[in-house]
């Protein structure tokens, strides 16, 4: 009876440590092909477009101090970049941070593009995991339209939420509201 | 049983959705447009497919009594290594069905077919199994979520079909009206299914 229990508890194991196995080496084949693929689907046109109109590229902040500063101190915060266009002119900054209230599924992961005069050129949510159809409207135009433009000197308090999608409505709302304090804090001239 | 038998039968007699009524959260809580119920069916034929491959093939080697812990860790590995492959090589491809996959995890539908087919029978036959009952759960999506993305949006596939002086049932595309829906059209099938009978 005992042998039993240790060979049925041996195959169990043999099955998941080979499962196990095969999963860490996929992992790491596949790694870098995936971060590199996260990458370039963020510096897609269309992204740079939406976030801040006439950008070619995003690139690294200048101050890394700065940037790691702000990591340090705002654990929602992900990059700090600066958009510049074909010309290689500085067009402004493009914060990227995950919301401070979560949705439905998570926090949602945003770029926001802030002009040099304080004003929002542009969203794009990077990830999201909200209900298909109803919190990923956040993703479309149709709802970001109403932030761009605003004055990114103040937290935005009023906006019309989605029916039927609140929540995702407010967390996509938080990490606006997020890139809006990190500006203020740090890169207001 | 000929194979034949065995594909029709995922499709009409014994279809996951429409008459077993196994997996229903995912099934219920993906189908607000028609890509998203097309997706999530197209990326169960594959996991239910390759799923079935692997456990009938090593039937013989699970014992009976850990058969269940057994099946989750090879479903959720093999879940696990098409979602890695599919962001790796196929990056278009995983952006449009990339959020359906973990979510086969939790469907109940690959564990049944698991259990009630896959650790009976043959490699052959479980792969047929596993295409027919994976067809039977994307035509039951295709259903769902047409009537829902036409009802709550007015649109197919993103088109907009209706007159613009329809105004959206917003319950279809929200959580009770997938209930309503997939509860009226289970009561269509059945009164079909029984009317041909009879």
């Amino acid at each position: 009876m005992k042998n039993n229990y240790v060979r049925l508890g041996g195959i169990l194991f043999l099955i998941a440590a080979v499962s196990a196995g095969l999963l860490a080496f996929l992992n790491d084949t596949t790694k870098d092909l995936i971060a590199q693929n996260e990458a370039m689907a963020s510096m897609d046109p269309a992204v740079l477009e939406s976030v801040m109109p006439g950008a070619t590229m995003f690139n690294d902040y200048a101050d890394t101090a700065l940037v790691d500063a702000i990591k340090a101190e705002n654990d929602k915060f992900v990059n700090l970049q600066m958009a510049v266009d074909a010309s290689g002119s500085e067009l402004g900054t493009v914060i990227r941070t995950l919301s401070t209230v979560p949705g439905y599924g998570g926090d949602m992961e945003l770029f926001v593009g802030i002009s040099p005069d304080g004003k929002i050129t542009g969203l794009n949510v990077v990830a999201h995991s909200e209900t298909s159809g109803l919190g990923s409207r956040t993703t479309e135009p149709e709802f970001q339209s109403q932030f761009i433009g605003k004055d990114a000197s103040v937290e935005i308090v009023e906006f019309d939420a989605l029916t039927g999608a609140t929540k995702s409505s407010k967390s996509f709302l938080s990490a606006v509201n997020n890139a809006i304090n990190i500006y203020n804090q740090h890169l207001k001239k | 049983m000929n194979k034949i038998d065995i594909f029709k039968n995922g499709i009409g007699k014994e279809n996951p959705i429409l008459v077993q009524q196994v997996g229903m959260c995912a099934t219920l809580a993906i189908t607000t447009s028609l890509l998203n119920g097309i997706g999530m069916g197209v990326a169960v034929i594959a996991v239910l497919t390759g799923s079935n491959i692997v456990i009938s093939a090593l039937r013989k080697f699970i014992p009976d009594e850990v058969r269940i812990p057994a099946f989750v860790i090879i479903i959720a590995a093999f879940t696990t290594i098409i979602d890695l492959l599919m962001h790796a090589y196929t990056f278009a491809l995983y952006q449009a069905l990339g959020v359906f996959i973990p979510l086969i995890v939790v469907n109940c539908i690959i564990l049944a077919r698991a259990e009630a087919f896959a650790f009976k029978n043959g490699v052959v036959d479980s792969i047929i199994d596993g295409l027919g009952m994976g067809a039977g759960y994307l035509v039951a999506m295709i259903l769902l979520s047409s009537i829902r993305e036409i009802l709550g949006n007015g649109s197919i596939l993103g088109f907009g079909i209706l007159p613009e002086a329809y105004e959206p049932m917003m319950i279809s595309v929200q959580p009770p009206g997938a209930f309503i829906i997939l509860g009226l059209l289970i009561g269509l099938v059945n009164y079909l299914s029984r009317r041909k009978k009879a």
